[in-house]
């Protein structure tokens, strides 16, 4: 039997691996960053990415260490439903295929998800979305540098704290030293090392367990995790739905993927990678599934991935996962690390303190961001038991869905309604964030996304209807060509 | 009403299934957009 208190993966190889794999993601960050020379190149590597690389992007980064461990996570805890409701994220990738498209045409020259909201609603709005982004996005990145140390600590003994720096320290040099080029290109190469390794687990897990053996012993002792009619693991489902879409909508990471994949593959690339992706948290969820028949001990939910591949694989297993999970964890920080400094460039450095910055002092600008926004999240995972809501990765992640699901509809309207009202816009995400979050401290971690969405979307309407305003689409490029060329 | 063993292994093997071409046609991609010159 296997359980935390014994690593089972001796701390030399993981050491061998924590460095092969760091060296690798590094090398190629300053390789492919190499020609970068301006704030436009390092923040959208030249804004014509090809259909290969943009598909391999989209799926690495909706692959975090939160899908790799939370989905088997939500497995254990809300059964079928868990590993299916979280596969719906995918429809987040499908539902931005058309948003992508239509971001580029109204603005091909921007940088930004801010930059859109401040054209489109003003100044009002536009703060009160830079709060709910940001919260939202230094959530994700300290919910993954936590899985990072916990892994590591879990897989090999290496202190929490040790671990989680490491992985962190790597992500922030590559993004560092190429920006989206070095962060695409790792994507793509990490994508495949994902895919393929969790495949190759579960193929070995019904290899060696059986679906009869699973489905008797589930039956046997946790019957409910088969159920169709498990009405949290229900809400949840719908939950997470929003909640993904939240993310994806608002999210500065996958705006400026919009403005970098070249003209007419943004829609494709998001397309077909959402529907490459739907399959991966279902591949990674069932072997949860499997504790009851192996008859696995799971101290901490959010660690029976990793146990199960160990027990069922060994030191294979143990390396397998180590590799899978550390890629996930570098795909989805340097994108974060990479979106987040850019908007923090542009809507607060430039937005806020100084508006005629020029080209080269954004450039090193988003720079210090990184490594600022490095040190931030270093010392929230390093305290995380000092943070009341830092509890398990899966109640992080869901305490930012009242907020990410509040954006949808503001970013919806801003796109394709012409009559959107933009306080509307603002309020939507107050009360939505407001009130989702209450339901996520008052019901549960499931349904903030929900209540946060439903609110958002009552006010959006509501407002609009009471107060309808009109909008000029071609004021999105005009105003922003406008403000390139005064910088420059 | 719970799921039945069938019906997991389908939902299993065809999720299994999927992932395991992933990598294949993402590589065939990324041939193709070398070829022709449009990888960035």
């Amino acid at each position: 039997m296997t359980g935390l208190d014994a690593p089972i993966l001796p701390t030399s190889i993981a050491w061998g691996l924590l460095i092969a794999f760091s060296i690798l993601w590094v090398l190629l960050g300053w390789w492919l960053g190499r020609r970068n020379r301006t704030a436009e190149d390092h923040m959208l590597a030249g804004r014509n990415v090809g259909l290969a690389l943009a598909t391999a992007t989209a799926m690495a980064t909706w692959v975090t260490a939160n899908t790799t461990m939370t989905a088997p996570q939500l497995a254990l805890q809300l059964g079928v439903w868990g590993m299916l409701g979280y596969s719906l994220g995918a429809l987040g990738l499908i539902l931005f295929a058309p948003l992508a498209r239509r971001i580029r045409e109204l603005m091909p020259g921007g940088f930004t998800s801010g930059d859109f909201i401040r054209l489109r609603f003003g100044t009002f709005t536009w703060r009160v979305f830079l709060v709910v982004s940001l919260i939202y996005a230094f959530g994700w990145l300290v919910s993954m540098a936590m899985a990072g140390g916990v892994l590591i600590n879990a897989l090999a003994g290496i202190d929490y704290r040790v671990g989680m720096s490491v992985i962190l320290t790597v992500c922030v040099i590559y993004t560092l030293l190429g920006g989206l080029r070095a962060v695409i290109g790792t994507d793509f190469i990490q994508t495949i090392i994902i895919i393929a390794g969790a495949a190759f687990i579960a193929w070995l897990t019904i290899d060696r367990v059986g679906f009869e053996a699973i489905h008797f012993n589930l039956m046997e002792e946790r019957p409910e995790l088969l159920s169709l009619l498990f009405p949290a693991a229900i809400m949840f489902l719908f939950n997470n739905l929003l909640f993904g879409v939240g993310e994806i909508f608002h999210s500065n990471v996958w705006w400026s993927r919009a403005f970098a994949f070249g003209r007419n593959v943004g829609f494709r690339a998001y397309l077909l990678g959402g529907l490459l992706w739907l399959p991966i948290p279902i591949v990674a969820g069932f072997v949860a599934l499997a504790t009851p028949a192996l008859g696995i001990n799971v101290p901490a939910a959010d660690m029976v991935g990793p146990l199960v591949a160990a027990e069922v694989l060994g030191l294979t297993g143990a390396i397998v996962v180590f590799i899978v999970v550390f890629a996930a964890l570098a795909s989805s920080l340097d994108s974060l690390l990479a979106a987040t400094s850019d908007l923090v460039t542009r809507d607060i450095y430039r937005g806020h303190i100084r508006p005629q910055a020029s080209e080269q002092s954004q450039f090193r600008a988003t720079k210090v961001i990184v490594v600022l926004l490095g040190l931030l999240t270093w010392l929230a995972a390093s305290y995380r038991g000092e943070l009341p809501i830092i509890g398990s990765l899966a109640e992080l992640l869901y305490f930012t869905g009242a907020f990410v699901a509040s954006a949808i509809w503001p970013i919806v309207a801003g796109l394709y309604w012409r009559r959107a009202n933009p306080h509307g816009a603002a309020w939507s995400m107050i009360l939505g964030s407001g009130i989702g979050l209450a339901s996520y401290f008052l019901i549960g971690f499931y349904v903030a996304a929900l209540v946060g969405a439903a609110v958002s979307l009552a006010v959006m309407v509501l407002s609009t209807w009471l107060a309808p305003r009109s909008f000029d689409w071609d004021r999105l490029s005009r105003d922003a060509s406008t403000e390139e060329v005064r910088t420059a | 009403m719970m799921i039945s063993s069938t019906a997991l292994s389908v939902i299993v093997v065809v999720a299994t299934l999927v992932a395991s071409l992933t990598p294949i046609l993402l590589l065939a991609l990324f041939i193709r957009d070398w070829k022709k010159g449009c990888l960035w």
